[in-house]
């Protein structure tokens, strides 16, 4: 055993490579020396706040997790001894996941991204309660996003972002979105797939991609795609009319205050406009519309909302704006005969009279 | 000169815009050039000229701002033009030669006739022929209207209380195609007859001199002409 230590040390020396010196490799406790106090189902803490944490880990927590191979100290590396005086630190996964690391852990730019986040700038700002990776991601069962089981897939990460934004959850879980996602439908987006994974931002930040400015953006991803929309039958042209739309054109010009989709629709609590609790409701449209134009009464709801005048469906916007197309297009060709035709009798007059 | 003596020189001038109409004209011709610009730069907003205008007026809220100021300046013209034209000694008489006539329909008939060799004559015409009346009242029915949807829409919070969103896209709709249309016709209608035609060409400047030859109103204008004559101002 001491001889294969030593080769490895001489390895790592020539290659450079950093492993755990040999004193940390021989300290290394075994799962055997841990379970004996967290291998019995009562080993628990009352803590400070009067709330028990459970602290009975056995060697098969990690079975079936993506540390399956792992064990307590690759990631509890501060515990050095048993039993150990102090309460170890947080597990930092940047221990093993970074760049290049020897262990083959995988790690993208996207992780990196989390320390940007609004997330990884709380941690930074020292507030206890903002998340770090095991919060989302699980500390022991943890297994691969792709996973159905998984914590942050796609049809439960809104229960673990929940876990903390509570109101939020009650509120998404009860809207369109969230019905979706509980029926189990792929396409329908959980709280990631508006706020991004791990470079998530406060709305305010103009980095986030549901900034103000950015919103249309965002929804149109997948409102705007045919193949994803048409097999909900939802209509794909509400995000092109949007952007013809006053409100559309200023979004797209840097208007901060200007109507995006959730200004009407909503954030979290989207619902069908056929919906008598949805903000587009023809009932509901006077007060959402009266959020910026103050006194806005049942007018507001009188034609459609997203009106493409390019297309019969809009009805009499449509007829007028052909009208005043074949007029424009009909005066422009009237002038324009009348142009050749005084050329040609001016020619006459002013040669006629020399 | 007298009228007795009949003969005009060439080089005589005779003035057709006083200073207040010359000004009036001018201030006309630059809010239409900021509404255009500034107009059309939200209509094409989604092609490079659009966007490019956009940019040039400082963004979209002050592109806003620039075709409202104008706008106000149009619409308070409007009203001190017509102000002019009912009130003043100078403008009742300029609305007299301006009022449409049948004269002028049957005019621009025998122009037509003679443009395609159907007529021997050239109609006579006079201060103001059918291409000046035309351009005047269209000019003048049309920033009427357009100032009326203008309106609707720069006070949408109010408007929306009163009519129905349909008929807000309706307005919407309207101001865009009758700024394209006014543009038109300035483009082919008043280009063409004040600045491109071979009497003219490159311009009749009597917008900022105030004159005009005796030869050439002799030749657009002959019973304008003739009338100056027996007044004897030619």
């Amino acid at each position: 055993m001491k001889g294969t230590v030593l080769y490895a040390v001489i390895a790592a020396a020539l290659l450079g490579v950093c492993v755990p010196g040999p004193r940390e490799a021989e300290a290394r406790l075994s799962l055997e020396k841990c379970t004996l106090c967290h291998g019995k189902p009562e080993f628990r803490k009352i803590l400070v706040d009067g709330k028990i944490q459970e602290l009975f880990v056995t060697g098969d927590s990690l079975k079936g997790s993506v540390h399956e191979k792992k064990t307590c100290v690759d990631c509890h590396f501060d515990v050095s001894e048993i039993p150990h005086r102090e309460r170890p630190r947080r597990v930092n996964c940047t221990h093993c996941h970074y760049k290049g690391n020897a262990e083959g852990a995988p790690q993208s730019d996207g992780y990196l991204a989390y320390f940007e986040s609004v997330h990884g700038k709380a941690i930074a700002r020292g507030n206890a309660k903002a998340p770090l990776c095991q919060d989302c991601h699980g500390s022991h069962a943890i297994l691969k996003a792709k996973s159905q089981a998984s914590l942050v897939a796609q049809g439960k990460v809104a229960e673990t972002c929940g876990r903390c934004h509570i109101e939020i959850y009650a509120q998404y879980k009860t809207s369109v979105h969230g019905v979706a996602v509980a029926k189990g439908i792929k396409e329908a987006p959980s709280c990631t797939g508006c706020h991004g994974e791990h470079k998530i931002y406060s709305p305010k930040d103009p980095k986030s991609t549901v900034f103000a400015t950015h919103v249309a953006d965002q929804c149109s991803k997948c409102h705007a795609s045919v193949s994803i929309m048409g097999k909900f039958g939802i209509e794909t042209e509400q995000v092109a009319t949007y952007k013809e739309s006053f409100h559309g054109v200023a979004s797209q010009f840097g208007s901060r205050t200007v109507a995006n989709c959730a200004s009407c629709h909503g954030t979290h609590d989207i619902r069908p406009e056929a919906d008598p609790l949805s903000s587009v409701n023809p009932k509901n449209v006077p007060k959402t519309c009266g959020k910026c134009h103050p006194g806005a009464n049942a007018n507001v709801a009188v034609g459609k909302m997203h009106v493409d005048a390019k297309k019969k469906e809009a009805g009499i916007v449509y007829y007028v704006a052909s009208f005043f197309k074949y007029l424009t297009i009909g005066t422009m060709l009237a002038l324009i005969v009348h142009i050749v035709l005084d050329m040609y009798g001016r020619t006459k007059r002013l040669r006629g009279e020399k | 000169m007298t009228a007795a003596s009949g003969e005009t020189p060439k080089s005589a001038t005779i003035v057709r815009m006083s200073l207040m109409f010359r000004v009036q004209h001018v201030l006309l011709m630059v809010t239409l050039l900021v509404l255009a610009l500034t107009g059309f730069a939200l209509m094409y907003h989604e092609n490079w000229i659009g966007r490019g205008l956009i940019r040039l007026e400082g963004g979209i809220l002050y592109r806003g701002f620039l075709h409202r100021a104008a706008a106000s300046l149009l619409m308070a013209q409007l009203l001190f033009h017509a102000f002019y034209m009912l009130f003043t000694r100078e403008g009742k008489k300029e609305l007299g030669e301006f009022l449409l006539r049948r004269r002028d329909f049957s005019d621009f008939l025998q122009a037509i006739r003679y443009n395609l060799g159907t007529a021997a004559e050239y109609p006579l015409i006079g201060k103001y022929g059918y291409k000046e009346k035309f351009q005047y009242w269209g000019a003048t029915i049309g920033i009427l209207l357009i100032s009326v949807t203008g309106l609707i829409l720069w006070a949408e919070t109010f408007s929306m209380r009163f009519l129905p969103k349909l008929v807000l896209d309706v307005t919407l709709i309207i101001h865009g195609y009758q700024g394209l249309l006014a543009f038109v016709i300035l483009l082919f209608w008043h280009l063409y007859n004040e600045h491109l035609n071979a009497s003219v060409f490159p311009m009749n400047d009597a917008w900022l001199t105030g004159r005009v030859k005796a030869e050439w109103l002799r030749q657009e204008h002959p019973l304008e002409y003739e009338k100056l004559k027996q007044e004897g101002i030619l």
